[in-house]
């Protein structure tokens, strides 16, 4: 699995990670202060212009972005048909801005500088004893490490349906296929703890 | 948190996401192909409960946030909160946690396969649906500007198919607790 983010060298890649997520957060509060089309607009040419700052490519930045604006685009058409064009106008300048912006921050932030602002985000909830961030830094490492095992089961399970000349369908493949993925929770769970990954001892629930 | 709970939150998170990057499957008996990723958010609530099924959909939507393309559509980074559809992916957290809530008051494993069957549906349609189309349509109704009703009719047109996911969840999820049950031991 390949993340979205790449390496940069501007200004927007020297900028801290924690001040890019937090002007994205205040962005994102500005932009329902206001009502002015006009204002608005130029919100917009200005994540685009940040966005052009993250040097990604034509293409690329096109890539990225069609999900979203398709999105953004369907709905858009059917509020100009629901309500005045004016504040049709407005929703659509505010979420064109946002996609924009957020698309920069994310292609200029590493997974490992999130991971680090998260366990930042944990700290008061791990002195309340109510999460820790190491647990989450572990968990998302093991998602990503399991995504391509269960396209792989998915796979065997497509190849025995084929040989007995069954049509692959959703519900004859899901049942099989979590079972068989959660029925190594335990040995996992066992490798991990054998390895002290957690930092814990002997007893078993922390 | 146990660390087998921890592996079994973080494999059902690997299968939600595999479900969105899989191709889209025929039902069986309707012939629309449909993306497994919401029916991926029933049936963690389903199988693990209230607890480890949100926290599923959390480390899920917090591993999109993060960059990685892995919502259905190859979908990631921080601009998949500023979408006119982010109440629905919000709403997930709700949907898993009220379907895991319902599934573990409402389905034990002395009750007959029907009765289960028939008490993982209530919970998968509660969460899965209703829950689910609270949070999106208020959004969605805020964030374009168009108001709650009209937002409301806007949406109605997926209703039948996430009701039959809710069916496809909860003959998986008896299924499950059949073969192997991880709901009786709660988190």
């Amino acid at each position: 699995m390949r993340s979205l983010h790449v390496e940069g060298t501007g200004w927007l890649y020297r900028l801290s990670p924690r001040i890019k997520l937090a002007g994205l957060a205040l962005f994102s509060i500005a932009l329902f202060l206001t009502r002015d089309p006009l204002l608005l607009f130029a919100t917009v040419l200005m994540a685009g212009l940040v966005l052009w700052q993250a040097h990604l490519g034509f293409r690329e930045t096109v890539a990225r972005l069609r999900p979203v604006l398709l999105t953004i685009a369907i709905i858009a058409a059917f509020s100009f048909l629901l309500i005045s064009a004016l504040d049709a106008t407005i929703a659509l300048f505010r979420l064109t801005a946002l996609t924009l912006l957020a698309t920069a921050i994310t292609a200029s932030v590493s997974i490992s500088q999130f991971m680090d602002e998260i366990t930042f985000a944990l700290r008061p909830l791990e002195k309340l004893g109510l999460a820790k961030g190491a647990d989450v830094g572990l968990a998302v490492g093991l998602v990503v490490r399991f995504v391509p095992e269960v396209i792989n089961r998915y796979e065997t399970l497509r190849d025995a349906h084929r040989a007995r000349g069954m049509k692959v369908r959703l519900h004859t493949i899901l049942v099989p296929l979590i079972i068989m993925t959660l029925k190594d929770a335990d040995a996992i769970a066992d490798a991990i703890d054998a390895r002290g990954f957690r930092g814990q001892t002997s007893s078993p629930d922390i | 948190m146990k660390t087998r709970d921890l592996v079994l939150i973080s494999l059902f998170s690997a299968i939600i996401i595999a479900l969105g990057l899989l191709p889209p499957l025929p039902l069986g008996f309707i012939p629309v192909p449909i993306t497994a990723q919401s029916l991926g958010v029933m049936l963690a609530g389903v199988v693990l409960g209230a607890k480890r099924g949100t926290l599923t959909v959390l480390l899920t939507i917090l591993i999109a946030a993060i960059g990685l393309p892995v919502l259905s559509g190859g979908r990631g980074g921080l601009s998949i909160f500023y979408t006119p559809t982010t109440g629905y992916l919000i709403g997930w957290i709700a949907a898993a946690f009220t379907t895991g809530y319902l599934s573990e008051r409402l389905v034990n494993r002395d009750q007959s396969p029907l009765t289960q069957g028939f008490g993982f549906f209530l919970a998968s349609v509660a969460g899965g649906v209703i829950v689910l189309y609270a949070f999106g349509i208020t959004y969605l109704g805020f964030a374009t500007g168009i108001g709650f009703s009209k937002a409301f009719v806007g949406s109605m047109a997926f209703i039948p198919g996430d009701v039959l996911k809710a069916v496809l969840a909860a003959l998986a999820g008896r299924a499950v607790m059949a073969g192997y049950p991880l709901l009786p031991q709660r988190a």
